[in-house]
């Protein structure tokens, strides 16, 4: 669905992102990992037009993003980048209603009620829906966020490290409400993640960057293999099959291992 | 999902209570200024007073709804155009004309000049700053306010040079402009404010969804379908249209915004600028009056409102700072 071709981005003379082609699978999660400064969230942000590439194009449905007026873009693409510090007294309610701004701009009608009421029924933050965000822990808000990039219904979402400095109950949660926009919802998930487990148990795509290049990419079985994950982190990992999935291990440098 | 405190689900202050006393609040104050003292004389004293309330009126409406666009466009509650050196720029295109067309200047700084030509250094100003600062700095609220600062003591001790330059005469002109006044209330200059201010203030409240969205920040307006740069081009074009009336009319008005726009976000029963805005004009024209009527009666003219107004703002601007220093 989304395409890019020769992709780059230089900060001056640093390249943070260079001749990057890849292409992300319509319908399913797609995880993006690698090391710090991999240029991970740039890839995001250009995808997500919130930052113009040096070079090279990106395609959503064959058509160069550029050339889509940005209100089209913001009814097919959503994005959530770290939840924002902002300093407003809105309440969960009002800031997921701001997800209908690209339909209807001021008032909405029935149809952009009920896809607020769905969006906040999805997360389960309906006991939440008239608490104020600035009130809200790190893991409710994040929630809040994540309501309003899904209640603009589009096929496709971006999200920026969606697990950051969350709990592992609110980590899950959303992991397994993302799983659902993909398997219920059949919308496009595209997602920055460090945690690797989260990415090898829940994506069904993974693309790995290392020094602003494509390092692997393709289905978690072939990207989460032990020695594409040392080569990509520069650890020793061990990978545990698990009944439901896998556990990879890069706690216990390798020759201590028992 | 632990359930709501309690004191949360009561987060939202009583809306028609503040609707209904802040308007009430502000004719009260007007009618208080108009009558006060006046004798009842209808020939000279209640029509001056009526000018100078109009010119109260759009010049503090003006304050108000820049300041809040601003802080708006810029992300923070601190930033507004007085600190980012909007009147600093004002002032010195007017002693600039001073000097450059001595007494020649009084007729047209004096006139229906002041406006266009004041508009015309806002415009100029807005564009530089949306072209360097905002593109680069935008979001380091701290290390702009720096620069503005900065640039209005650079742009102030420029603008006292070239007062150095001419002579007293045209000083005292200069001098005119450089203070909070109600005194330019003339019924021509206030009719060609007014009608500027309708038009902006139509234009702006057309766009009080997009200001809405653009208060979360700009990579989640842009997600949300903002073209982000063209909206700030016209707001920030739209906000030196209200500077330029408001420092022609009235003066320069430092730290007001700072203050008007703060009272506004915390008086009103939600975030959306559909309330702040028109609060925000209540606050500053009442503030404004407020402060004409204690130079007036109980100081009996021997301060002025400006002082009073700037002393008061200035103070609370500094109380904020202290206490934002953490998470502004």
């Amino acid at each position: 669905m989304i395409t890019v071709t020769d992709l780059s981005r230089h900060h001056g003379p640093r390249s943070v992102l260079s001749g990057l082609s890849t292409a992300f699978p319509a319908g399913t999660l797609s995880a993006i990992i690698g090391p710090n400064g991999a240029g991970k969230s740039t890839l995001l942000m250009l995808m997500a037009r919130l930052a113009a590439p040096s070079g090279g194009r990106i395609t959503l449905g064959g058509q160069d993003i550029t050339a889509i007026p940005p209100g089209d873009f913001a009814r097919q693409v959503a994005t959530l980048r770290q939840s924002p510090a902002i300093d407003l007294r809105l309440t969960v309610e009002d800031l997921v209603a701001f997800g209908r701004f690209p339909y209807s701009r001021s008032r909405p009608d029935a149809a952009d009620r009920r896809a607020i009421d769905e969006a906040i029924g999805f997360l389960s933050l309906g006991p939440l829906r008239r608490a104020l965000i600035d009130e809200l822990s790190g893991g409710q808000r994040q929630m809040a966020f994540l309501a309003m990039t899904i209640a603009q219904t589009t096929p496709c979402l971006l999200l920026d490290e969606p697990l950051n400095n969350l709990d592992i109950h609110h980590a899950a949660g959303i992991m397994r409400a993302l799983r659902a926009l993909c398997e219920d919802q059949g919308r496009t998930v595209i997602t920055v993640i460090h945690d690797i487990n989260f990415a090898a148990n829940s994506a069904d795509h993974i693309l790995a960057l290392k020094h602003g290049r494509l390092h692997s990419s393709g289905s978690v079985d072939q990207v989460v293999t032990e020695a594409n994950l040392q080569d990509l982190y520069g650890l020793d990992f061990r990978i545990l099959p698990r009944p439901n999935g896998r556990i990879c291990d890069y706690f216990t440098p390798k020759g201590e291992a028992g | 999902m632990s359930p709501l405190p309690p004191e949360t689900a009561a987060g939202r202050r009583h809306p028609l209570a503040v609707l209904i006393l802040v308007p009430a609040g502000l004719v009260l104050l007007a009618a208080l200024y108009v009558l006060a003292g006046s004798g009842f004389d209808f020939g000279y004293v209640i029509p001056r007073r009526l000018m100078k309330l109009a010119a109260m009126g759009i010049g503090g409406v003006a304050v108000a709804l820049s300041s809040i666009t601003f802080q708006t466009l810029a992300g923070n509650r601190i930033l507004t155009p007085a600190v980012m050196g909007y009147e600093a720029v004002c002032l010195m295109t007017q002693a600039l004309l001073v000097l450059a067309l001595g007494t020649g200047s009084l007729a047209l700084l004096g006139g229906q000049g002041t406006i266009l030509i004041t508009l015309v250094a806002m415009l100029a100003w807005s564009l530089l700053l949306d072209q360097t600062l905002f593109r680069r700095a935008a979001g380091d609220v701290w290390f702009l306010m720096l620069v503005g600062i900065v640039l209005t003591m650079v742009i102030t001790t420029f603008t006292q040079f070239i007062q150095l330059r001419i002579s007293p005469g045209e000083f005292a002109i200069f001098q005119g402009f450089a203070q909070v006044s109600f005194d330019r209330a003339e019924p021509l200059r206030l009719i060609s404010s007014g009608l500027m201010l309708a038009l902006v203030t139509g234009l702006l409240w057309r766009r009080v969804p997009v200001l809405d969205v653009l208060a979360l920040g700009r990579e989640q307006a842009i997600s949300l379908g903002i073209d982000h740069p063209r909206e700030l081009r016209l707001l920030l074009a739209l906000v030196a249209v209200l500077v330029a009336i408001s420092a022609s009319l009235i003066g320069p008005t430092a730290f007001m915004g700072i203050f008007v726009a703060n009272i506004a976000r915390a008086i009103a029963p939600g975030p959306g600028h559909r309330l702040t805005l028109p609060l925000g004009a209540a606050v500053a024209v009442g503030l404004l009056l407020l402060a004409e009527l204690i130079a007036g009666q109980i100081f009996d003219h021997r301060t002025t409102a400006g002082i009073l107004v700037n002393l008061i703002c200035g103070a609370w601007f500094l109380a904020l700072i202290l206490r934002r220093r953490s998470f502004a």
